[in-house]
């Protein structure tokens, strides 16, 4: 066996072992970006082909889910989106962005036990329903840091925007997620209609 | 808005951070104080807990399982890859 040979065979043993265990990660995030098995496992495997072509590129000892997951998003943005034919959603961060800052306040006290109650009611499939009406900026970052617990430095080195954004979208996209979670709450019996958004009346 | 009683941290202060608390972005010091501030202030801890319970929904119904096929097909591809049959 010669040096070369060696050489490539320990890189794809390399990165089998490194990047293999991420595999489920990954795959959640391109469900929740495609929203469909068959697209999800295309766009996994061809964050594999792209992460192994460029994996000498690839710093050792630094951030690998990062990177894996920075591919994966490129990917799905440049290519996946686009074939999906959905409008243009990276206007979404341009939008006012007026409720960042707006204030929260907690005048309906007592209630909010009763919301938490209703969200542990939710089926499974309520949450992923949920997460899917998202726009894909917010669907994104939530899934990173919500499911991967990546912190927001490195939410935004892989969606390759400022912090400041990753924050907005965060705070913007959970809103709506609440949003929807409450009223399917309402929708199912869960809790009363005069219960819901109580936080949101400042 | 306040809940009537005195803190040392403002109501509206706290809640701005919920998003830093339940994602571990602050620091030692602001999360002591947010800490302390829920524990004598029950609407804002309401508050937190309702994000807190749709962050841990998000957590376990949105993770994935890559199917098994997926597995083999990604591990076969790179064995392809290295004898040059592609």
């Amino acid at each position: 066996m010669s040096d070369q040979v060696t050489t490539q065979t320990e890189r794809a043993q390399r990165f089998e072992e490194q990047a293999l265990p991420y595999l489920d990660g990954l795959y959640g995030a391109a469900m929740r970006m495609t929203r469909n098995p068959s697209d999800a496992e295309d766009l996994v495997q061809e964050t594999f082909v792209k992460a192994f072509a460029a994996f000498d590129s690839f710093e050792q000892g630094t951030n690998l889910k990062a990177w894996l997951f920075r591919i994966l998003t490129n990917t799905y943005i440049n290519s996946y989106r686009k074939k999906q034919r959905q409008p243009h959603q990276s206007s979404v961060d341009e939008l006012t962005d007026y409720q960042l800052h707006e204030a929260e306040s907690h005048t309906s006290r007592g209630l909010r036990s009763a919301e938490v109650e209703a969200l542990d009611l939710l089926a499974d499939d309520d949450i992923v329903r949920a997460m899917s009406e998202l726009p894909d900026e917010f669907r994104i970052a939530v899934y990173l840091a919500d499911v991967e617990g990546f912190p927001y430095k490195e939410i935004a080195e892989i969606m390759e925007t400022p912090v400041g954004t990753v924050m907005s979208r965060l705070h913007r996209g959970r809103k709506m997620l609440r949003e929807q979670l409450t009223q399917y709450a309402i929708d199912h019996g869960y809790m009363p209609a005069s219960a819901a958004s109580g936080g949101e009346d400042a | 808005m306040s809940c009537g009683n005195p803190h040392e941290v403002e109501c509206t202060t706290v809640l701005e951070m919920v998003y830093l608390y339940i994602d571990d972005e602050l620091d030692e010091i602001r999360r002591v104080e947010v800490v302390t501030h829920l524990k004598e202030c029950y609407p804002c801890a309401g508050v937190f807990q309702v994000e807190t319970t749709i962050k841990a929904r998000v957590q376990v119904c949105c993770s994935g399982q890559a199917p098994q096929q997926l597995r083999v097909a990604i591990a076969e591809q790179l064995r392809q890859s290295l004898s040059g049959e592609r």
